[in-house]
């Protein structure tokens, strides 16, 4: 074990990602093109969503030598109009790895850092040859650097750097890199395109190398509400992660140095005055809602020690013993450890066996966590076995695992709150593919949040019909995390769901010209595969995906109804058109008569009802 | 042309034209009532006896199959009657101007005639069914709407008979001046039936012993006029033969391969069959079926041939329909069942060409009277 962490410990991470490049995304030039797309334009999207920003992206991929034959050298750039990154952190952004600040419990697009500057190594790898970063956080002036990675060390070796005035704000970043458009084309296309759809508030451009413009205007306005960092959720925390959060809610007791006691002098305002022990305690309480929590340790202490400052000094705790209310001391005079009785009574004694015991379960749980109130925190307990004033820093390892594993099976916690979460919302889905497909019928759902594993997620889907949807049979669009998931299809959970409906029950029989969204938002999307291009088969996702899709297969159904018997009227007001003059003319003879019968009333009734 | 016959021209004529008359009114009234629906703003709408399997029934008084009294309303405000509605509008109008300008067609006819209206009939098959309904609605044969079958079956023998179609009008023609028979096309149908010396009516199922008979002078040995029924008897001499009965009194008998195909011939010519259970005027109830009979094949040593699977299959078939249950027609059955053979009128010929007419014939025209 040991000697894996030392060997890991001696490579940069830079170096660690040079070597295992494969695992990124760039293991050769088509699929590292399309990575390095990915990467920057998500960034770019991400670094709009987070302050607000409209995006507006540009991507450019030019060939360096056009005639050449694929693999060549291609220039991509990728600029939008974010908020910039500050001068000073330009080259540590862009010239290490695993710097970024994208790390928390929230839904975002990918890990901030690591995968574009893997892209810029690969193109520095591929060309030798530096990223060009162009970044303006003012709208007024821009830096403008040229970096090469120090692959050993990690650092960035800055080649360049000028400013330079400009009129917008804005990240531009261009590499040059090994690549092949030729095979990894189509795929772009299609990831821009899709891009757009789940981004219908954003404006992607795309230039390709062989001279063709893609441009994906802004379908809407308005941007969806942006995620929030957020507590964990009961469901999905083990018993290592509880460990942890308990200890972040203990304190220890603070060891009374010089610094200490200088610092309680200077909290108590007391910094040049000696006091006795009575007037320190008067002063304490006059002061008690100002003083931090260390401090009002240091007072309890000092209120049952009975001693002012020149004392303490002279000892050292050793332990409180709650339990038996006893505190324990090393006197430095005497060199003897000495015990006092705490009064239980004190309300200095609360403050102590607080911060020795922890919280009590229903505070810790209150507080910790998201979605536990007080009433649900006691309800726990009570499932549980714990006493809801249980301290838990007084829990022995078997009970520890005892709550987090009731912390599993408590069924009455509310769902995990998923304002942590960005779905793109009913409106701006509706929107966009009512634009995107111009169809005859649509409808779109975002179903209430749901947790797998503790994970909390949101399933929103559409569903088009008709209109300019020319293709025959059902075609797919999935999405996760506002991401689009290109390949790999045939093994998703969303395919699985959408080949288990029975679609002739819905009146879409034969190969309708049907197109489905699907995005699927959590904090941990569950791939199948390192691809992360197919989600896997949770129960949960599973029947939430089944549930908006009955949702909108009904909708649909009830659409198809209508049509057909909008289509049924005016089939009968032909057939009635073509076939009752004929009547009519026949008769007309049959009888002996010489005009023809009046039919416009039954033509005209007829007509009446087709169209109501 | 004698005065007599003249006056009797004229009156035949007159029966015809009365006749057609009666075609034409109801076929009016019909129309009359579609345009009145028509022209007050409704989809016009009538009746029609329904011709469906639970529908038929036999009628033991008539001695035929019939309708019996369910109906199906046909609608022009359905549409998945619409088209049917109008192509029988169309059939009745076609029939309208046949009738009137007394023009013959053919079920063929009718199909492609259609072509012309914009009628779509998919198929013949189609049209068919539609002439059947006009049939059903109108409790007329086709041969009254001047529609007639393509079959020919043929007619020899002293019958003098008087065409009403036009260009011959009150011409005569006596049908034993051509051997090889007269076709019993419309014009021969819609003929008066003037004079005969005939004494009985032989229908016989086959070609080839009509032209021996008729070579065999059975006509005038026997009195009668033969008929080639030319296999299952086509409905206008099945209309004829009931005209010779009911009209000339002349007894009618019927002569078939020893086989249930043959005994069921004889039977449609007697009591008509399920598919014409609309129409009460193409039976010969006293029409005797005299052979070849199962029971013949044993009597006159008949050689056979085995009874195939679709034969005995038949034979129980029949064996359910209620004019099988008794008499010759339930015996013959059984014997058929048993021996599980059969014999051709041909089979005579073993014993020489002419044994058929010269021993066989006699023995049953004799038996007949006493059937």
């Amino acid at each position: 074990m040991s000697s894996i962490k030392e060997k890991f410990n001696q490579i940069s991470p830079s170096e660690f990602f040079y070597r295992n490049r494969d695992l990124a995304g760039f293991s050769n030039p088509s699929r590292s093109l399309y990575t390095a797309v990915r990467e920057f334009v998500e960034n770019g999207l991400d670094a709009c969503d987070g302050k607000g920003i409209l995006p507006d992206i540009h991507l450019t991929i030019k060939a360096v030598e056009p005639e050449k034959p694929d693999p060549k050298q291609y220039i991509l750039t990728v600029k939008d109009n974010g908020p910039g990154i500050e001068s000073k952190h330009v080259p540590l952004a862009f010239g290490t790895v695993l710097y970024g600040s994208k790390f928390g419990l929230k839904q975002a697009r990918g890990m901030f850092g690591l995968g574009a500057t893997m892209a810029i190594l690969y193109g520095q790898i591929t060309t030798n040859k530096p990223v060009t970063v162009k970044s303006s956080t003012d709208g007024k002036i821009s830096d403008e650097y040229e970096l090469l990675l120090d692959i050993q060390k990690n650092k960035p070796i800055i080649l360049k750097h000028k400013t330079k005035d400009v009129a917008k704000n804005g990240l531009s970043v261009s590499i040059f890199l090994e690549g092949d458009y030729s095979k990894a084309g189509s795929k772009i296309r299609d990831y821009v395109y899709q891009t757009s759809l789940i981004t219908p508030y954003a404006s992607i451009t795309f230039d390709d190398p062989k001279g063709e413009k893609f441009p994906y205007p802004r379908m809407i306005n308005t941007m969806p509400k942006s995620p929030t960092i957020i507590r964990p959720h009961p469901y999905g925390t083990d018993v290592e992660t509880i460990r942890r959060m308990m200890v972040e809610s203990q304190f220890e007791i603070p060891t009374i140095d010089d610094s200490m006691i200088e610092k309680v002098r200077k909290d108590l305002g007391l910094s040049k005055k000696n006091l006795s022990f009575s007037a320190i305690m008067e002063k304490a309480k006059k002061r008690w809602k100002t003083l931090s929590r260390q401090v009002r340790v240091v007072i309890a202490l000092m209120s049952f020690l009975k001693m002012d400052f020149e004392k303490l000094n002279k000892i050292r705790i050793e332990d409180i013993d709650v339990p038996n209310k006893k505190l324990f001391y090393w006197d430095f005079g005497d060199s003897t450890s000495k015990s006092i009785d705490m009064d239980p009574e004190s309300h200095y004694y609360k403050q102590l066996t607080n911060t020795v015991q922890g919280e009590t379960l229903t505070a810790f749980l209150t507080k910790k966590f998201q979605r536990v109130g007080p009433t649900t925190a006691v309800k726990f307990a009570e499932f549980a076995k714990f006493k809801p004033e249980k301290r838990i820093g007084t829990m022995t390892n078997q009970e520890l695992a005892k709550l987090s594993e009731s912390l599993q099976k408590f069924e009455d916690f509310m769902g995990p709150d998923p304002s942590c979460l960005a779905p793109l919302g009913e409106e701006p889905l509706e929107k966009g593919m009512k634009k995107f497909f111009k169809p005859d019928f649509l409808t779109v759902i975002q179903r209430s949040a749901s947790a797998y594993s503790g994970f909390p997620f949101v399933v929103e889907m559409g569903i088009a019909y008709g209109g300019e949807i020319s293709t025959r049979g059902i075609k797919v669009y999935r999405f996760a995390n506002r991401i689009p998931l290109l390949y790999d299809e045939g093994s998703d959970v969303v395919l699985k769901v959408i080949n288990d409906i029975d679609w002739s029950r819905y009146k879409a029989k034969g190969d309708p010209p049907l197109v489905i969204v699907s995005h699927i938002c959590s904090t941990r999307i569950p791939y199948k595969t390192a691809g992360k291009e197919n989600v896997a088969d949770r129960p949960e996702i599973e029947r939430e995906l089944k549930l908006a899709i009955q949702f909108m297969a009904r909708k649909l159904s009830v659409f198809m109804n209508k049509r057909g018997q909008a289509e049924a009227a005016k089939k009968r007001a032909n057939l009635y058109a073509k076939y009752v003059p004929l009547i009519a003319q026949f008769c007309t003879e049959l009888a002996g008569k010489k005009n023809e019968p009046n039919i416009q009333k039954i033509l005209q009734e007829e007509k009446a009802i087709e169209n109501e | 042309m004698s005065k007599k016959s003249e006056i009797r021209a004229k009156a035949l004529s007159k029966k015809a034209q009365d006749k057609q008359k009666i075609i034409l009114e109801m076929l009016k009234s019909h129309g009359a009532k579609i345009y009145n629906d028509l022209d007050k703003g409704e989809f016009p709408k009538f009746s029609i006896p329904s011709r469906s399997v639970s529908n038929i029934v036999y009628d033991k008084k008539l001695r035929q199959y019939i309708l019996g009294n369910a109906s199906a309303l046909r609608s022009s405000k359905n549409t998945s009657q619409l088209r049917s509605f109008t192509q029988l509008m169309w059939l009745a109008f076609f029939a309208n101007r046949l009738t009137t300008e007394k023009k013959s067609s053919t079920l063929r006819d009718i199909y492609y005639s259609s072509q012309a209206f914009e009628i779509d009939f998919e198929d013949q098959g189609e049209s068919d069914n539609i002439i059947v309904d006009l049939e059903a609605v109108t409790s007329r044969p086709r041969e009254d709407f001047h529609i007639f079958p393509e079959e020919r079956s043929s007619i020899f023998g002293d019958l003098t008979i008087e065409y009403t179609i036009p260009g011959y009008e009150g011409k005569t023609m006596n049908l034993s001046n051509h051997p090889d028979g007269y076709a019993i096309g419309p014009s021969l149908t819609t003929a008066e039936l003037v004079d005969t010396t005939a004494e009985i009516v032989i229908a016989i199922e086959k070609g080839g012993l009509f032209t021996r008979f008729v070579e065999e002078q059975v006509d005038k040995k026997f009195k009668s006029i033969i008929i080639n029924t030319g296999g299952q008897a086509p409905r206008s001499t099945r209309t004829l033969l009931k005209r010779l009965h009911d009209e000339m009194k002349l007894p009618v008998i019927i002569l078939t391969d020893g086989d249930v195909y043959g005994e069921h011939i004889a039977m449609v010519i007697k009591s008509g069959s399920a598919n014409a259970a609309h129409l009460r005027e193409l039976t010969v109830p006293d029409a005797k079926w005299v052979g070849v009979w199962a029971t013949d094949i044993e009597k006159y040593k008949l050689p056979t041939i085995p009874m195939t699977e679709s034969d005995i299959k038949r034979c129980y078939d029949l064996q359910k329909d209620p004019r099988y249950l008794d008499g010759i027609w339930k015996k013959e059955l059984e014997v058929f069942l048993r021996l599980k053979r059969k014999a051709e009128l041909e089979a005579f010929s073993k014993y020489g060409l002419t044994n058929i007419t010269d021993k066989y014939l006699p023995q049953k025209l004799e038996l007949a009277k006493s059937l």
